[in-house]
């Protein structure tokens, strides 16, 4: 009896190649978690609402169509919002959204040469097996233990089909003022997916100074997010499997909004926040998984559940202009951002709000996007390597770039009180393809798994 | 007839029998005894394990099994020559074999089952005459196939064989099955092609005992696994002794003869079975150069000469 071991050899090294390829790995699911979380690439830019005088009821209805390339996320959301202008100034508004979303995300795990197999729970309950209507699942039992089967073609980020969500929600404020300077208002929003559920509250009072050419406002609000997913909460860096995880989870979000407004000239506003916010509880991908790689081949060996830190700490500074430029409104912001994961970025926003005849408008707007990667960010976990504290390969998470082109138009077709408008944009990312320390043949994927996107938004805006 | 038998077969036949750190469940198939040892006190959770392992054992047997008629690989033998179209199990499975031809120089041949036509290995000096292996020659060779995926033309008078990998396809896709299942700890076990699918919870290593070759005094040997696969290749009680010669039943389908001075056994573990088995039948086709190629792969394996 003697023990050989050494180095693995060339034979072997393209043995367990192909041995990845013949099983394509183990186990997985996906879904991305479409929350209220909007995460570090948030656009915030200056309300100018449209100034109703008292005593008027303003309807904003409208709907958006969004599409992500490579039949990815798809969502339609009509969008209702009601502004009461009371007649003693008081104004009450209300916004209702409906979201439906379908089509596929990124489950994870990365590309690789040959195809790949996940396994996930499902709720359908079948006692043979069938093909899902999207034709890209199969639904198992195995001894009454229901599994969902995808496979993810190579050399393409592994998307899971399984992906379809509805939200409603419901966001309700007031405002009213103090004496002739100072304004408090307060709202309340709740929003229901099949998954996740949010409830949130918000408090605000702002004051005007020095001939109401200043105004300086703080608000602080809270929100509370409960998470089910469809099939339990799964420990982070456990296999993924048919197996149902644990129950749901929740996070709380406390936030302060501190503003101030400056009216620079007749013809320039000036907006500087700051905001803060302070994260707790659960904030990992219940769906997302993270692919084992062998360290030589990096072949996929194994998938794990992902898992993200339950604190994080945010906060950025916003500076924001309008500037009038004869018939002319152009638009300048920048925005900076920190968090307590890692992730810096910065956003510069232009636009130009160009009158056409005294009843319509176009309003280019180009707005470019950076950041960089969470601490955690990884694009695989290696074989033989300690298991870190915290990982994810969520795209959005990991460092990258982004433009987007976008046109609005508006037209008045009626009288005053009445606009139709259209939104017209086109979003970039762009990312690390192609890692300089990309293992084995993972050299030859494309390990950036952000997306583009198009969105049409088309609304109708009426007061009476 | 056949149909009740096949659905009889179908249905989970084994036993599960409760031990100190878990369970054990027990079943035969693919001509071997089986065990799956599931770390879990859980009962029901431990024969649901056990039975889905035993139903991949089964639906695999049912499948590749040469003595079958009604199996894949039966239908591709009798298919004298007309192309059959593979379903993609089987065509990821034939994809497997030809590159394993191709790594191994031809020395790893799915289509080298004929050999055992004459060659019988039943400890006998019964060696088949040069004229009778020239004869079958003209019918071995994984190149004669015309392979176009999923259209497979196999010549009339050849046959293919997954031997060599079958059993130990059969324990990765139980491992897969069971994985699906849960995190708990399994180790699976057809015959001697083991799978873990996990450490152990509490830390300890899985255990496997290298059989002893035969009555003398080489000492079988304890392995110790913490996940992974483990597969033996070797020539225990199958082989031919002529004039002082110990013809072992491993034969080189190049040549048609049995491969000269291979270790009495060789086991490798490998991330997964197929590989383990693979690897261990490709170092007996070494002969007596396969410490040399064990060494040269660097893959963890036991030798017994």
């Amino acid at each position: 009896m003697q023990l050989v071991h050494k180095r693995t050899g060339k034979l072997t090294r393209s043995l367990g190649l192909l041995t990845a390829a013949l099983f394509a790995a183990t186990n997985a699911t996906a879904q991305t978690q479409v929350s209220g979380d909007a995460g570090p690439d948030t656009s915030q830019s200056l309300n100018h609402a449209v100034a109703d005088g008292p005593d008027t009821i303003r309807v904003d209805s409208a709907i958006l169509f969004y599409q992500e390339s490579g039949s990815r996320v798809r969502a339609i959301e009509p969008v209702i919002n009601v502004t009461d202008n009371r007649a003693n100034g008081d104004v009450f508004t209300m916004k209702l959204t409906a979201d439906t979303l379908t089509g596929a995300t990124p489950n994870g795990a990365a590309p690789w040469i040959a195809p790949q197999t996940f396994i996930t729970p499902t709720n359908t309950s079948v006692s043979s097996t069938s093909t899902s209507a999207s034709g890209h699942s199969v639904v198992t039992t195995v001894n009454g233990i229901a599994t969902r089967t995808y496979v993810a073609p190579p050399n393409t980020t592994p998307l899971d089909y399984g992906f379809q969500d509805q939200r409603l929600a419901i966001d309700l404020g007031y405002a009213t003022s103090i004496g002739a300077k100072s304004h408090i208002s307060g709202g309340g929003g709740f929003s229901k997916e099949n998954d996740y559920q949010s409830i949130s509250g918000n408090i605000g009072i702002s004051q005007d100074f020095n001939d109401k050419n200043t105004t300086a406002s703080l608000s602080l609000n809270a929100e509370f997010d409960q998470s089910r997913p469809y099939y339990g909460t799964p420990t982070p860096f456990t296999p993924m499997s048919a197996k149902m995880g644990g129950p749901g989870e929740s996070k709380t979000v406390l936030g302060v909004v501190a503003g101030l407004t400056q009216v620079m000239n007749r013809h320039w506003l000036a907006q500087l926040s700051f905001s803060y916010s302070n994260n707790q509880g659960y904030q990992t991908d219940p769906y997302r998984i993270l692919s084992v790689v062998d360290a030589v081949t990096g072949g996929p060996l194994e998938y794990l559940y992902e898992g993200r830190p339950t604190s994080r700490n945010r906060q950025s500074l916003y500076f924001g202009n309008k500037i009038a430029i004869g018939e002319t409104v152009a638009g300048l912001s920048v925005r900076g951002y920190h968090d307590s994961w890692g992730i810096t970025s910065f956003t510069g926003e232009i636009s130009e709000r160009v009158p056409l005849g005294p009843w319509a408008f176009i309003e280019p707007n180009f707005r470019y996007y950076t950041q960089s990667a969470a601490d955690f960010f990884v694009n695989y976990l290696v074989a033989g390597t300690p298991l870190p504290q915290y990982a994810s390969s969520d795209s959005r998470l990991g460092k990258f770039n982004a433009a987007t082109v976008a046109v609005k138009a508006g037209y008045q077709p009626f009288d005053n009180m009445g606009e139709l408008y259209v939104n017209i944009a086109y979003y970039k990312q762009s990312g690390d393809s192609h890692p300089a320390d990309a293992i084995g043949a993972l050299k030859t994927q494309d390990l950036f798994s952000g997306v583009n996107a198009a969105s049409v938004v088309l609304g109708y805006s009426f007061a009476f | 007839m056949l149909a009740s038998r096949m659905e009889s077969r179908a249905t989970p036949d084994g036993r599960l029998v409760r031990i100190d750190d878990g369970h054990v469940y027990g079943f035969s198939a693919m001509a071997s005894p089986c065990e799956v040892r599931i770390k879990s006190d859980d009962g029901a959770l431990a024969l649901m394990i056990g039975q889905a392992a035993e139903a991949e054992a089964r639906r695999i047997e049912v499948k590749y099994s040469r003595y079958r008629a009604d199996s894949t690989l039966s239908q591709i033998n009798a298919s004298g020559g007309v192309p059959v179209t593979l379903d993609d199990e089987t065509a990821n499975l034939i994809d497997y074999a030809a590159q394993c031809h191709a790594l191994s120089g031809g020395r790893f041949d799915i289509t080298s089952g004929v050999l055992r036509r004459i060659w019988r290995f039943d400890g006998s000096d019964n060696i088949p005459d040069t004229a009778a292996i020239q004869a079958v020659r003209p019918l071995i060779g994984w190149n004669k196939l015309d392979w176009q995926r999923p259209a497979l033309v196999l010549p009339a008078g050849m046959e293919l064989d997954l031997g060599g990998l079958g059993k130990e396809y059969a324990v990765d896709r139980a491992a897969l099955a069971v994985m699906a299942l849960g995190d708990t700890a399994v180790l699976i076990n057809f015959g001697g092609d083991l799978r873990a699918t996990a450490p152990p919870a509490d830390g300890s290593r899985w255990r496997a005992a290298i059989e002893a070759v035969d009555g003398d005094d080489t000492a079988g040997a304890v392995v110790e696994i913490a996940s992974g696969a483990l597969a033996t290749s070797g020539d225990a009680r199958r082989f031919l002794f002529k004039a002082g010669v110990r013809y072992s039943h491993i034969l080189d389908p190049r040549t048609g003869w049995p491969v000269r001075n291979p270790p009495r056994s060789v086991t490798v573990a490998a991330p997964s079975c197929i590989e383990a088995g693979f690897l261990s039948t490709l170092a007996m086709l070494h002969g007596a150069q396969a410490e040399r190629f064990l060494k040269r792969e660097g893959v963890p394996a036991w030798v017994v000469r």
